[in-house]
């Protein structure tokens, strides 16, 4: 099996090398039969990848440690599902991983537009095959997944204890989703620049992916954020280490893409832009994945360095540089068809939304990486902590939310006073409002007041554009208000898909200003039947348990909680020792409701049963996760198929270029 | 043949748009003035929040030899220091929480830490430190902070195998 596995990686990087250039040399030649044989190469490069992960599966379940990575990461006694997890648990698997998401992506690609783009998609197979290519000669000559042991072990290391957790399952592949994903419609940007047809095309048949891979991307970011809380057992949620950091950053840039293209497609302005913010975050997404594998930024979560970081430090470099000279080629004809009339402009907002969104990923890139860079320009090694992130992003997210009540009222081109008030007078009353009552209630400190109002605002200024298009519905068509807003939903999916994933933003938003702003903590170390005292809590300590359970060795705490006089139950918090691991497994206990979370870690104990624990009240974190699923909910809405859209797609050409027709095979 | 008609087409409609702009009666050119001090207002603000942030939270990150070499550090000090943790030397107590244990760079100086409060699961004997604190009179290093980095989360030692 390994030496299937890596045959088909070898044949793949050759079949992929080939089908790069031939979908480049058929797009400028426009030869028929080889753009036929770049599409079959396109598929056969899937069918070996898929070969490949295939062989690597069957090794991880059937347990052959005479390879490596098998014996690396997985164990007898690990259950089937992490054996597969195993997959992308380690460097090599993780790019055999990256490798098939890619080639999966290219063929959907060609099967997708079979009809339309015919004169894009050789290029954007170009660029995805040359990117497969190297990912597959990076494993064929030096990170071998199938590299074999001369000896076979008895048994494999298996995976470390905390990737034993559902987060292993969801937290990476949906991140490698969102990577990989970014690749199309950066492919796609591409194809725009060599080609020429520099229009809205590339930017319409690429949507749906942007869609897709900044969904996949935030969604990985809030499922490492869950894990991080559930199990890391230090209370947070977000480190900003610098691996968390790189995940975050083309997360924002590829926001300001999502909405900067709209500009585009409306008013034929910000074509230069456009392009290099695609650029930017596809870069920063190799950026993300070379900082994971290299270990140039200290972090906690690194894989070990060694010649990964100089590979892709090489790829970066490479699609970077290429990128930008391919865009300073075509400038001339990326003149922009309009301006702006006025700073009080739909166009001006969205502008302004950009400008802050890729100044926070600045920011939070330069916080990163501030440690090489003082290193190598004064010598001296500084960093920055999660306080300089907070300080500056704070503000910055804040201003973002305010925009995002603020854009989609706003009139496009030149906003009058008469649509401003018409539009901004209850928001900003509802706003203010909240600010005031905040404020007289004895909320401190005033930026989290400001934050909640901003929040008030934006929501009001939703369920004010819900609430006029119902009205219209049920006044233009007599539909009743209970139908009338599906169905709104519906008529316009791109556009209330979008109002529903910012109220998805804004309840997350609540959760962090929340959570940030008012969490506290206690630690203390109790004998059995002492309490622990915080905010309005009071946690009895019942004492310690010991059992075995499995292979593993148990030592549990119980406490008993209170919350202002009334009994709330029992929490259980614990450490599990493996058996042949040396580190232990924290087992935190949270107790959730819409209000607070208790979170309860036991920190340690000694024999006569005194055991130290932290204690925190994390308000409003549980928002964070039902943003989550709102996220979802309005992504998918965005995403479904919607028939206005169809109708604005371009007529597909009704007479092809007859050297282009190869599709029918 | 066919390849030529497409590329004229492609012509054609460039020379459109030119003659729309013309039509509008303006061309595209530099943002106005107003966009430029908006423009520089943003800029502003975002440079002058980083530049407080920078100097709020800004610290040295050292090895153990650069911290021994720095010596004592002033209360409210904070440095960043990363070693590796010496084997054996982790020891816990008295107090239920605290945690003292031996620092060392690679087969270089050591000092020794104390910490109390929440121990990382990856902590252990040999492993990968970073501690934030200071150096305290009589040579111990406060930690406020620990963190741990464990050298076979994701990569196994290459010691460690068979």
């Amino acid at each position: 099996m390994p030496h299937l596995g890596y045959a088909a990686i070898l044949t793949g990087f050759v079949i992929a090398a080939y089908t790069a250039v031939a979908s480049f040399v058929a797009a400028r030649s426009r030869v028929g039969e080889l753009w036929l044989s770049a599409r079959n190469g396109v598929y056969a490069a899937f069918g070996l990848t898929t070969v490949a992960s295939g062989a690597l599966l069957y090794g991880l379940l059937t347990h052959d440690f005479s390879i490596k990575y098998v014996a690396e990461y997985t164990s007898r006694s690990q259950s089937p599902v992490y054996n597969v997890a195993a997959w992308w648990a380690g460097l090599e698997g993780s790019l055999l991983f990256w490798a098939w998401l890619l080639s999966l992506f290219a063929v959907v690609v060609l099967i997708q537009s079979r009809r339309n783009n015919r004169e894009l998609i050789p290029y954007v197979s170009a660029v995805n095959m040359a990117l497969l290519a190297y990912f597959l000669g990076m494993m064929g000559f030096a990170l071998n997944p199938f590299e074999t042991l001369p000896v076979a072990p008895a048994d494999g290391m298996g995976l470390n204890p905390l990737l034993d957790n559902p987060g292993m399952l969801f937290h990476p592949t949906s991140l490698y989703m969102g990577y990989v994903g970014f690749t199309i419609p950066f492919a796609f940007a591409i194809a725009a620049l060599i080609s020429g047809r520099l229009g809205d095309d590339w930017i319409r048949a690429s949507r749906r992916w942007t869609l897709f891979a900044w969904f996949a991307l935030g969604l990985g970011n809030l499922f490492g954020a869950q894990w991080a809380y559930t199990v890391l057992g230090w209370g947070g949620y977000w480190g900003w280490d610098p691996v968390e950091n790189a995940a975050f950053m083309p997360w924002l840039v590829g926001t300001a893409y999502l909405h900067s293209v709209m500009i585009q497609q409306r008013r034929g302005m910000l074509k230069v832009w456009n392009i290099l913010l695609i650029i930017i975050t596809f870069s920063l997404c190799l950026f993300g994945t070379m900082v994971t594998r290299s270990g140039i930024l200290s972090s906690v979560h690194a894989f070990s360095s060694g010649s990964a970081g100089p590979l892709f430090l090489a790829l970066l470099t490479a699609v970077a540089a290429g990128s930008l000279s391919l865009l300073w080629l075509r400038l001339r004809a990326l003149r922009s068809e309009n301006q702006l009339d006025s700073l009080v402009s739909r166009e001006s907002s969205f502008l302004l939304n950009n400008l802050l969104l890729v100044g926070a990923a600045f920011a939070i890139f330069w916080g990163s990486v501030f440690p090489l860079l003082s290193e190598a320009v004064r010598g001296v090694k500084t960093t920055v902590g999660p306080p300089f992130f907070q300080e500056v992003t704070g503000p910055i997210f804040l201003a973002l939310l305010l925009l995002m009540g603020i854009c989609p009222l706003i009139g496009w081109r030149k906003a009058s006073a008469e649509n401003l008030a018409r539009n901004f007078l209850l928001p900003l009353g509802v706003g203010v409002a909240t600010a005031v009552l905040l404020l007289a209630l004895g909320m401190r400190p005033f930026f989290a007041a400001l934050a909640f109002a901003v929040l008030a605002f934006v929501a009001a200024s939703i369920l004010l554009e819900f609430y006029r298009g119902v009205r219209a519905r049920h006044r233009g068509r007599g539909e009743n208000y209970a139908i009338a807003v599906p169905r709104l939903i519906w008529a316009n999916k791109p556009r209330y898909g979008g109002y529903i994933v910012h109220v998805g933003v804004i309840l997350i938003a609540l959760g962090v200003v929340g959570s940030q702003m008012f969490a506290t903590n206690a630690e203390a170390t109790v004998k059995p039947g002492e309490t622990i005292q915080i905010r309005n809590y009071v946690l009895t300590y019942r004492g310690l348990t010991s059992y075995t359970e499995g292979n593993k060795e148990i030592v549990a705490a119980t406490l008993d909680v209170q919350r202002g006089g009334q009994s709330l139950g029992s929490v259980v918090t614990s450490k599990s020792f493996a058996a042949g691991r040396e580190e232990p497994r924290t087992d935190v206990a949270i107790r959730s409701d819409p209000r607070e979370d208790l979170y309860t870690i036991l920190s340690g104990w000694s024999e006569d049963g005194t055991a130290s624990f932290k204690v925190l009240v994390n308000p409003l974190v549980m928002w964070i996760w039902v943003g989550g699923a709102v996220l979802l909910l309005g992504t998918a809405i965005a995403f479904w198929p919607d028939a206005r859209a169809e109708a604005r797609l371009p007529v597909p050409e009704r007479v092809p270029a007859k050297g282009m027709r190869p599709s029918h095979a | 043949m066919e390849g030529e008609q497409s590329g004229l087409r492609f012509r054609r409609q460039q020379a459109l748009e030119t003659l729309r702009k013309t039509a509008d009666g303006r061309r595209p050119r530099l943002a106005r003035p107003q966009f430029l001090i908006a423009f520089l207002v943003v800029f502003g603000a975002l440079a002058f929040l980083g530049y407080n942030a920078f100097n709020a939270s800004s610290m040295y990150y050292l090895s153990v030899g650069e911290l021994l070499a720095r010596g004592e550090t002033s209360s409210g000090d904070e440095l960043r220091v990363s070693g590796k943790v010496v084997e054996g030397t982790i020891q816990r107590g008295p107090e239920a929480n605290a945690v003292r244990f031996t620092m060392a760079d690679e087969n270089g100086p050591s000092v020794p830490v104390v910490y109390r409060g929440v121990v990382p699961d990856t902590f252990q004997e040999g492993g990968q430190v970073v501690v934030e604190g200071g150096l305290g009179p009589e040579g111990v290093f406060r930690a406020r902070t620990l963190l741990a980095k464990c050298p076979s989360k994701y990569e196994p030692e290459e010691s460690k195998q068979t």
